[in-house]
């Protein structure tokens, strides 16, 4: 996409020494981060192995800062300050260990992490109300919910304290970890390819008037980001909230299905009365309840 | 307002969904994979800022909202899924479920 938009506005390939990072050290880099995921991802008996796994991959990712850090020395770009190294470097970390940690709880709390740093290089980037947003809908709703999921199905802890004790084998072991590692990274190394040998050259176009046509530029404030909400973007706010309004009513009737065993479709016993797990209500007005394991409970409670 | 340099918030968000790719291709756990998911969502979001403060227009951070219903309806639904095939077979390998595959 950017390498279609650039070769249509600058015919003239710039020679690729002009690139900030020399391509053939982001294919090197890429290749160790490769191996060193490979190494770090899941799997049994493979303690040592992951720490070393653990070492190739900071060390792949420090060297590219360091030339990362050395290109952006000699420009005078806003955006690359210290903040923008931490931040970056707090949410890649998370990100790495949210799919190499073998305990899905520490998976959505490495998730937590990434969603601070994300914020906080959205407000690097002056989207304040991004920022809050992304935290209080990211780290505040949906990762409870993920972890108040993952504690429902978690099994037993077992009383040893070896690392990998009551986990799961789903949870220990990756699938196929080389050829995906392969993919993602050949992905990884086209892309960085293409952003530091094209993104410099994308044209600024014009900055535009704000949205409320004001006379100065609050570009990015909360305030600018309403108005432009409100005036251009009214029928699609709209429409976000009617998808979450449906996707809120067919979680709530997805979650109250409840599933027949299978062993009572085969054999049905009328006469045993199990534990009501569904409220029983007369109330006409009520959703529905499939599959109900209770012979007083009716499958629809309005018919 | 200085130029953005905008190709270090591209490599990271880059870099972002590319983890978040091979979570998704490498876990096991129906609920890692769709952790997964929402980091690729993370890498994505920080390219459609990055992009809407270079432009200098607001669309970006629009899209953004609409990132975020998208990834809030997805996680409520596909929890609310998770929780029903967990019902039925009391494990969360996504492998428990590959007769489902066409």
């Amino acid at each position: 996409m950017l390498g279609i938009l650039y070769m249509r506005s600058f015919p003239a390939a710039l020679p690729l020494a002009d690139s900030i990072v020399n391509p053939l050290a982001i294919l090197l880099l890429c290749v160790a981060a490769g191996i060193g995921t490979v190494l770090l991802l899941p799997a049994r008996q493979r303690g040592p192995v992951r720490k070393m796994g653990g070492a190739v991959l900071a060390a792949a990712v420090l060297v590219l800062v360091a030339l990362l850090v050395r290109a952006a020395g000699g420009s005078d770009t806003s955006g690359t300050g210290p903040y923008f190294w931490i931040f970056s470097a707090i949410a890649l970390v998370g990100a790495i260990r949210v799919i190499t940690h073998p305990r899905p709880v520490y998976s959505a709390l490495y998730f937590v992490l990434t969603v601070f740093a994300t914020a906080g290089l959205f407000i690097l980037l002056y989207a304040e109300f991004m920022a809050a947003a992304l935290v209080l809908i990211y780290a505040g709703a949906i990762l409870i919910t993920y972890v108040f999921v993952i504690m429902l199905a978690a099994s037993a802890q077992s009383g040893d304290k070896t690392p990998l004790a009551g986990l799961a084998d789903y949870d220990v072991v990756s699938r196929e970890p080389f050829t995906a590692a392969c993919i993602g990274f050949a992905l990884m190394g086209v892309l960085l390819f293409l952003i530091f040998d094209k993104a410099q050259n994308i044209p600024v176009p014009p900055p535009m008037v704000s949205a409320g046509g004001g006379d100065e530029a609050i570009h990015g404030t909360t305030q600018s980001l309403g108005q432009y909400l409100f005036e251009n973007q009214l029928v699609n706010l709209e429409l976000a909230g009617l998808i979450l309004t449906v996707s809120m009513v067919g979680a709530i009737v997805i979650a109250r299905r409840r599933v027949a065993d299978v062993a009572d479709a085969f054999e049905p016993t009328s006469e045993t009365i199990t534990a009501d797990m569904t409220p029983l209500s007369d109330d006409p007005k009520s959703i529905p309840v499939y599959g109900t394991t209770n012979p007083r409970q009716k499958a629809f409670p309005e018919t | 307002m200085t130029e953005l340099a905008l190709e270090y918030y591209l490599a990271v968000g880059a870099i972002m969904f590319v983890i978040g790719m091979i979570g998704f291709m490498t876990r096991r756990n129906l609920i890692v994979i769709f952790l997964c998911t929402e980091l690729m969502f993370q890498g994505v979001a920080i390219n459609l800022i990055a992009f809407s403060r270079y432009v200098g227009n607001l669309a970006g951070h629009a899209f953004v909202i609409f990132v975020l219903v998208i990834a809030a309806s997805e996680a409520s639904l596909a929890l609310g899924l998770v929780v029903l095939l967990f019902r039925q077979k009391n494990t969360l390998n996504a492998d428990a479920w590959s007769e489902l595959k066409g």
